[in-house]
């Protein structure tokens, strides 16, 4: 029943122009009361007043309109969100037994209060989440899987606020771990109270985990690169673990790690000077421990390019010369060259007329470098230098093996060079590009003129202009050379020939030998075509571009390299297909046509694919396929050869990896869902922990924050009831009647 | 062997005797030299200019030649050569010498603009002067020269520890016929150096007279002076043909320790 609380006035007239009609009919009920009181006695007067009275009090009730308010109390059925997360952690175990999280979860959810207590009052709409968010019916619990890569929860609770928009509030059953890990720095509650209920123990867990690697994606050959890596580990105290640093499957390093307390965090910084160029890929490695949770995040791999950081050129000089002096002149000008050199300044029979430490001469470490440093030099240059006086075989074999194993050598002319330097029947004559029969002589005073060969006119040493007819003025404009090293025979590719008196003689000459090159300039004249340059106003470039270029293709620079491996991407996944491109090149640099080309993948454990390489539709390119099938350092190599004859190989390493957002760290995190229960005004229960008591709390909270109970209310008016015009014409029709009784009317 | 090259020898053995200088007869030298497949690797090209006097030594070079076969690998050969600075064959001499005692006239501005794309693309000079008296006279117009040659670069001391002064010999005194400084100057570009300039008299201390006597007697320190101008005319000449060779980082400490034996 309504009190008078619940009247209101609603009749529209202001309240001021109410209280003067009040007024003026109180002051006709005084008038008539005057007026009839002067006829009629006191009695019958105060009737017809009171008649009067009550219609006026009629007629004001109408201006004021009166209402009353009636309420109608209702409950709503709301939607609850239940979250259920289905990445890949939730595969790991729960706690020390077999259930997964996973299987914890599906049990707490049937066992819990939700279903048989909650479900009565609240439409339970379920979501399983990880990388994506999809709802499930409830009868299809049983059949979720912890598969996705990733947990994306905040996503997720995003996505069903869109969905659900009445939800009274959210369940979160999770072990805490989502993607990206900093993922909740930016979130600042959900609208609807969340109860985030948490499995996995956290007691329980045991891992060791190698994490936080910060490598370089570059280091330089020969120099010292830092590789930071941070170690965990989760109830394995008082254990001690090798680490093992492999470079492919080769192993570099093992380093001993104790791990002295529980929840061991470590970082590990490891030096390691790389000695191969190319791309390799490299892993850490702590073997995997009894009843450890994930073994997967005990191995890291990673890929670095290695590059030479200069490369190293050491020339030997026989004497100083013109031809040194702009030999250095020109490497040392170039800023990714490190040249060494030595120059024979005096011969044993110079005379020496000072005490030697008047002299600034030192001992030619003869020993030091034809035996133990060669190796660390890309390519070595002999300058007009004989052998006699200093050299055992030993050095020739060692200089051989040198350039076999991928080293560079030039021989550049003079009168120790070649033939009359003693070359012939050594070591070293196999491996240059021309044959040395022991009669070949020094001659000066020549006017040898340099002509391009058909070869020279593709090779990257003599293409120095991109025009063809430009780069073949270039050359035939050179000034002829004074001085000329005949060599019996070329054994390579003549590059540049010389012509004295019509006849043509090798004077530029390269070869491959095994893995390494070898070049023979047939002259000591080389400088003429600097310095002539410059007395003529030009640049000296030609002959500044045939030194810089020869040393780079002596060190076989990627650039000059007959098979190269191209288009290759990025780190992959298992299952997706790579594709490269092959480029094969003949001695002259031409594309070659119909190589003999073989392509073989190899695995991380060395099995061993070959590849088919099918043309493509540019001259000598070549494409293939290959489509990896485990995680690990895979290494693709191109061998192409032509008329029996090796043209090269090329190498290339890439990772296979899957992505490890979800299996990396798999210690449950009941620190994030206690923070993010506490952000959205809800409350954090463990699994293990959950009563009925916690699911009467949630429903509290979810009351508080919006509740479920509403009341209609609606109004009605009261002065528009007929009774009440029945009445006032009964009052007037009353009045009326008595005025006649009693002679008034 | 005829009797000049005999007497030749022998005078320069004689002369030779106090300070080991020459050792071994020139003839004999000649002879070795002459073999076949001798490669010239250095020619000692003398400026010719106008006015003044470009050549005041005319037989200083074979004995310095001599001397620098003698003690060094290099192959040179012993006769000058003398070029003009428009010669066409200019660029075939990256090494120039250019004596001189007076005032000359001013290089002409073809003669400008080649000395500097000589100079600044590998090519080296040598001035010497041989009157040995600053600032009047060949001292006087060669750094006016030198100025235009490079506006934005002065002459400078070579410092004793310039790769010049220990390309060969370690050198702690400048030679020459006189003593006039006990320092070269030289102007630099970058890490280079390629004009030295002498104010001793080198080539007064190289020079022997038709029957191989020395032309000049040194002083104040006779023949230990003469000895200093050949060690510098050897280290000059080597340093023109390595550059800075010798301060390359293997030799560095080799020479440090040598120095302060």
């Amino acid at each position: 029943m309504a009190g008078m609380s619940d009247i209101v006035l609603g009749g529209g007239v202001p309240w001021w122009l109410t209280a003067v009609l009040a007024l003026a009919a109180a002051g006709f009920l005084v008038h008539q009361f005057r007026f009839l009181n002067r006829s009629l006695g006191l009695g019958r007067t105060s009737l017809l007043t009171l008649l009067r009275g009550l219609v006026y009090a009629l007629l004001l009730l109408f201006l004021l309109g009166p209402a009353r308010t009636v309420e109608d109390p209702t409950s709503l059925r709301r939607p609850l969100v239940v979250l259920l997360d289905s990445s890949e952690s939730m595969k790991l175990p729960s706690d020390a037994g077999d259930a997964t999280r996973l299987d914890a979860a599906k049990e707490t959810l049937a066992a819990s209060g939700l279903t048989s207590g909650l479900a009565g009052s609240y439409d339970l709409k379920f979501y399983a989440y990880d990388r994506e968010t999809a709802p499930f019916e409830p009868d299809a619990l049983a059949e979720v899987s912890a598969a996705g890569g990733a947990s994306r929860l905040f996503h997720a609770l995003g996505q069903v606020s869109e969905n659900e928009p009445d939800a009274a509030g959210v369940v979160v059953v999770s072990d805490g771990i989502v993607n990206p890990p900093d993922a909740l720095d930016g979130f600042t509650g959900h609208p609807r109270p969340v109860m985030a209920i948490g499995v996995g123990e956290t007691d329980g867990f045991r891992d060791l985990r190698i994490t936080g690697l910060s490598t370089p994606e570059m280091a330089f050959r020969g120099r010292a690169t830092a590789i930071e890596f941070t170690i965990q580990a989760f109830g394995m105290a008082g254990i001690q673990v090798p680490l093992y640093f492999n470079l492919g499957r080769n192993l570099i390093s093992t380093h001993p790690i104790t791990i002295d307390r529980d929840a061991y965090e470590n970082r590990v910084t490891l030096n390691y000077t790389p000695r191969e160029l190319g791309t390799h890929g490299f892993t850490l490695t702590l073997p995997e421990q009894a009843d450890e949770s994930i073994a997967r995040n005990n191995r890291k791999a990673f890929r670095m390019e290695v590059r030479r950081d200069k490369l190293r050129v050491l020339t030997l000089s026989g004497s100083p010369s013109w031809n040194y002096r702009f030999l250095r002149f020109a490497l040392k000008q170039d800023p990714f060259l490190e040249l060494v050199s030595f120059v024979f300044l005096r011969t044993p029979s110079d005379v020496v007329d000072v005490r030697e430490n008047e002299m600034s001469l030192i001992p030619f470490p003869i020993d030091e470098i034809f035996i133990e440093e060669l190796k660390n030099f890309d390519v070595l240059i002999l300058d007009d230098f004989s052998h006699r006086t200093y050299f055992n075989p030993l050095y020739f074999e060692n200089i051989r093996d040198f350039v076999r194993d991928g080293g560079g050598i030039a021989m550049l002319g003079g009168a120790r060079a070649f033939d009359r330097g003693g070359y012939h029947q050594t070591a070293l004559s196999t491996v240059l590009p021309v044959k040395l029969d022991g009669r070949g002589a020094f001659r000066t005073g020549v006017a040898a003129r340099p002509g391009l060969t058909p070869a020279g006119r593709a090779h990257p040493l003599t293409r120095v202009f991109a025009d063809p007819e430009a780069n073949e003025e270039a050359w035939s404009t050179l000034p002829p050379l004074t001085t000329l090293n005949e060599v019996a025979q070329a054994d390579g590719e003549v590059l540049l020939s010389a012509e004295v008196r019509g006849r043509h003689m090798p004077l530029l000459t390269v070869r491959r030998y095994h893995d390494g090159r070898s070049l023979a300039f047939a002259s000591d004249d080389l400088w003429r075509w600097n310095f002539d340059a410059v007395g003529r106003n030009q640049n000296p470039q030609l002959h500044l571009k045939l030194i810089r270029n020869s040393v780079r293709w002596l060190a076989r620079e990627p650039a000059f390299n007959q098979v190269q491996i191209l288009a290759v991407g990025g780190s992959r996944q298992p299952g997706e297909k790579h594709e490269f491109r092959i480029r094969v090149l003949r001695d002259d640099h031409t594309p070659a046509k119909d190589p003999v080309l073989q392509v073989v993948a190899t695995g991380p454990e060395g099995e061993q694919s070959p590849l088919e390489a099918s043309p493509t539709d540019q001259p000598g390119e070549y494409r293939a396929e290959f489509t990896p099938r485990v995680e690990g350092s895979h290494r693709i190599v191109a061998r192409a050869a032509a008329a029996g004859q090796p043209l090269g190989s090329a190498a290339h390493n890439f990772l296979v990896a899957l992505p490890s957002e979800e299996n990396d760290d798999g210690r449950p995190r009941p620190e994030l869902l206690q923070t993010v229960a506490a952000r959205s005004q809800g409350l954090f229960v463990p699994a293990a922990s959950l009563t009925d008591a916690h699911w009467s709390e949630f429903e509290r909270l979810m009351e508080q924050a919006a509740p479920s109970r509403i009341v209609a209310r609606s109004r009605v008016a009261l002065w528009n009831e007929p009774l009440l015009f029945v009445l006032a014409v009964l009052l007037l029709g009353a009045e009326w009647w008595l005025r006649r009784t009693w002679g008034l009317v | 062997m005829n009797r000049r090259r005999f007497l030749q020898g022998l005078l320069g053995t004689a002369a030779g005797a106090a300070w080991g200088l020459p050792e071994r007869p020139v003839a004999a030298q000649s002879a070795a030299a002459g073999q076949a497949g001798r490669r010239i690797q250095f020619v000692f090209a003398q400026v010719r200019y106008r006015g003044g006097d470009w050549d005041p030594r005319p037989r200083a070079t074979t004995p310095m030649m001599q001397e620098l076969m003698r003690r060094t690998s290099v192959e040179a050969e012993r006769e000058r050569r003398v070029v003009g600075l428009t010669d066409p064959e200019l660029f075939s001499y990256p090494f120039l010498y250019m004596a001189g005692k007076y005032d000359f006239q001013p290089f002409s501005e073809a003669e400008v603009g080649n000395l500097r794309r000589f100079l600044s693309f590998g090519g080296f000079l040598l001035a010497d002067n041989t009157l040995g008296q600053l600032g009047y006279g060949f001292d006087r117009r060669f750094r006016a020269e030198m100025k235009r040659v490079f506006p934005e670069q002065e002459i400078r001391k070579v410092p004793l520890t310039h790769a010049l002064l220990r390309s060969y010999y370690l050198i702690r005194r400048i030679g020459g016929r006189v003593a006039t400084s006990s320092y070269l100057e030289g102007i630099h570009l970058g890490e280079t150096t390629p004009v030295v300039y002498c104010h001793n008299d080198l080539g007064g201390a190289w020079e022997r007279d038709g029957l191989g006597r020395w032309s000049h007697p040194c002083v104040p320190n006779g023949e230990e002076q003469r000895r200093d101008a050949f060690h510098l005319g050897v280290n000059i000449i080597l340093y023109s043909m390595t550059g800075n060779y010798k301060q390359d980082l293997i030799h560095v400490p080799f020479i440090r320790r040598r120095l302060t034996q």
